[in-house]
């Protein structure tokens, strides 16, 4: 371990950034190396500075903190600092380490850093711990309204109603728009349980189509259908997706 | 209970009296000059027989509400009224020749008299039975319609402003606490700025939570309040929007609906300001044209961030709102296009 902890603040108020420095300054053992306002910039400064540990605001301009950090390859220990008090479930899902609900004080931030400084020295034992806590809760959670993506260098937020279907590629889905394809970092399961399904369903173990796309289903032949979109392109239907569009579109 | 729609009134009965006075002097001049009767025995057939019609009609009150139309079937009610206009017919033939004979000297030649126009008599008091029971059945029916209607524009009242209370205007929390800790930060950076930030924020809640249950307010007075909103808002996103403001004089005075104009500016605050990386400039129009007070606000957004601007719950309660208050359609409209957003709201005017 480095002889200080590195941090970076990452919230759109300069005010909240300099509360947040404040209490900082109260320990020794710890060094903001950088602020963002943004989340893009967050990711560019992340990726370039590696630093321990965020301070994460969620709420702020083009992408929020969870969309931030679907983008990040390794995150580092997360201390979220809002005062959205419905995203905590959230928060535990993606292993923050806290979650500050702002106004907050000196005590409660010392609190939350003495958990990161835990988490930092031995990860596994808090991890365990966490996940615990996490499955108790992951039933609840709010659908989508865009996905962020990254593409190639830059960052693209893909409204939902772009979206035509999404595809199972190893480790990865892939996104289809009219225009493009994009590859993310995320499971066919996390899509379905996410996605609102009174506008997507999920056809194939492979497969999520957009119901809005959808122009037929064809019997390709005995006992196997398919599914037929606007531009004919074709998707496999398998037997669970045929019963659930039968009772979508009922 | 309702009472005798004759009774109720000193006019009403004053009324039926002269009414019943005309009818039994036309009735006795007619028994004279037509019939060629005798004097007295014209005056008291008509005086008693037709006092006793107007006494019965009084009392047919009682039939025609303890037979009413809600309890008994159609085939029932007929039966009771045919059976009791019999008896009252017979009862009012009775009584009438009864009395009128004490009175009459000759009363050989009344009960001729009385006999040869039995069959008149008979016919005159039963149309008279139904006619009154009729009348009767129509005050009733008008009285329980009437009472309806009130009952009915009483429980929607109750429900507007039921509905009102569910559309009022509800503070933010996160703004609460997202100010306060700016707040919180600026006691150590700069503590005149945090007093002043307080007190912004102390006026700004006082006229929100104070002023809840006034309907209405000028809109001098709501655009002050807005302003307070927006300079705590520019403390902590101080160079992310600028406002800027059209009122016309005449406009100032003019009554608006309680915390009308917040959501607005919440929306666009949200929207708009929160999401974008670049400035955001609001635009607040008013002016009085063709009776009504027209507000917009007008504000730029950045249309790559891919949230539903506008879709928010908070525009739609204003338009209900407004259509609760004045009844009318269409006093809310959105504008929009690839980078501006634009709400306009037509109040009419009070006077």
């Amino acid at each position: 371990m480095k002889n200080k902890t590195t941090a970076i603040i990452i919230d759109d108020e300069t005010l909240a950034r300099e509360l947040i420095k404040k209490y900082i300054a109260n320990h020794t053992n710890i060094e903001v190396i950088s602020e963002c306002s943004n989340g893009f910039e967050a990711i560019k400064k992340i990726n370039e500075k590696k630093p321990d540990l965020i301070f994460l605001d969620i709420q702020m301009p083009k992408i929020n903190g969870f969309e931030m950090l679907e983008l990040l390859e390794n995150p580092p220990v997360i201390i979220f600092t809002t005062a959205y008090d419905q995203y905590a479930l959230k928060a535990f899902e993606v292993n923050a380490v806290d979650y500050l609900l702002k106004p907050f004080s000196q005590e409660r931030f010392d609190e939350a850093l003495n958990k990161a400084f835990h988490y930092l020295e031995n990860k596994s034992l808090q991890e365990n711990k966490l996940k615990g806590l996490v499955k108790l809760n992951d039933q609840k959670h709010d659908f989508l309204e865009r996905i962020v993506v990254k593409d190639g260098q830059d960052i693209s937020i893909i409204p939902l109603e772009k979206i035509r279907w999404i595809e199972a590629q190893d480790d990865y889905v892939m996104i289809h728009t009219l225009q493009k394809k994009f590859l993310k970092q995320k499971t066919m399961k996390y899509f379905e349980e996410h996605l609102n399904p009174k506008d997507f369903i999920r056809i194939h173990r492979s497969f999520i189509v957009a119901a809005k796309e959808i122009k037929k289903v064809e019997l390709v032949e005995k006992e196997t259908y398919q599914v037929v979109l606007e531009d004919r392109k074709t998707l496999p239907l398998s037997r669970t997706g045929y019963n659930k569009l039968k009772d979508f579109f009922k | 209970m309702q009472s005798n729609p004759i009774l109720n009134k000193p006019r009403n009965f004053l009324s039926f009296v002269i009414v019943w006075l005309i009818i039994t002097m036309a009735y006795v001049q007619i028994l004279i000059f037509g019939e060629k009767i005798n004097f007295t025995i014209a005056l008291a057939d008509g005086l008693i027989f037709n006092s006793l019609l107007a006494g019965f009609g009084l009392s047919f009150w009682y039939s025609a509400r303890y037979i009413s139309v809600e309890l008994y079937s159609v085939p029932k009610i007929l039966i009771s009224h045919a059976i009791g206009g019999i008896i009252s017919v017979s009862l009012w033939l009775c009584v009438g020749y009864f009395i009128t004979s004490i009175f009459v000297s000759s009363s050989d030649d009344y009960s001729a008299f009385f006999l040869n126009n039995i069959g008149w008599r008979i016919l005159v008091g039963i149309l008279y039975y139904f006619l009154v029971i009729s009348f009767y059945y129509l005050v009733i029916y008008y009285n329980n319609f009437h009472e309806k209607t009130l009952r009915e524009n009483e429980l929607k009242n109750l429900v507007t402003q039921a509905e009102l209370k569910s559309l009022k205007f509800q503070i933010n929390p996160h703004f609460i606490f997202n100010s306060l800790n700016s707040m919180s930060a600026l006691t150590t950076i700069d503590s005149t700025k945090a007093r002043s930030m307080i007190l912004k924020l102390a006026d700004f809640l006082r006229y929100t939570l104070v002023n809840n249950d006034r309907q209405k307010n000028k809109l001098s007075e709501e655009l002050n309040n807005i302003k307070l909103y927006l300079e705590i808002e520019k403390i902590r996103f101080e160079d992310k929007f600028d406002f800027i403001e059209d009122v016309s004089p005449e406009s100032r005075d003019e009554l608006v609906p309680n915390m009308i104009l917040q959501p607005l500016f919440e929306n666009a605050i949200k929207h708009a300001v929160y999401e974008s990386l670049e400035k955001v400039t609001l635009k607040f129009k008013s002016f009085i044209q063709n009776d009504f007070l027209n507000i917009s606000l007008e504000n730029n957004f950045d249309s790559s961030s891919g949230n539903k601007s506008g879709s928010g719950i908070g525009l739609n309660n204003i338009g209900d709102r407004l259509k609760l208050i004045y009844g009318l359609n269409n006093l809310m409209n959105v504008e929009k296009t690839e980078s501006i957003f634009k709400v306009n709201l037509y109040i009419p005017l009070s006077k």
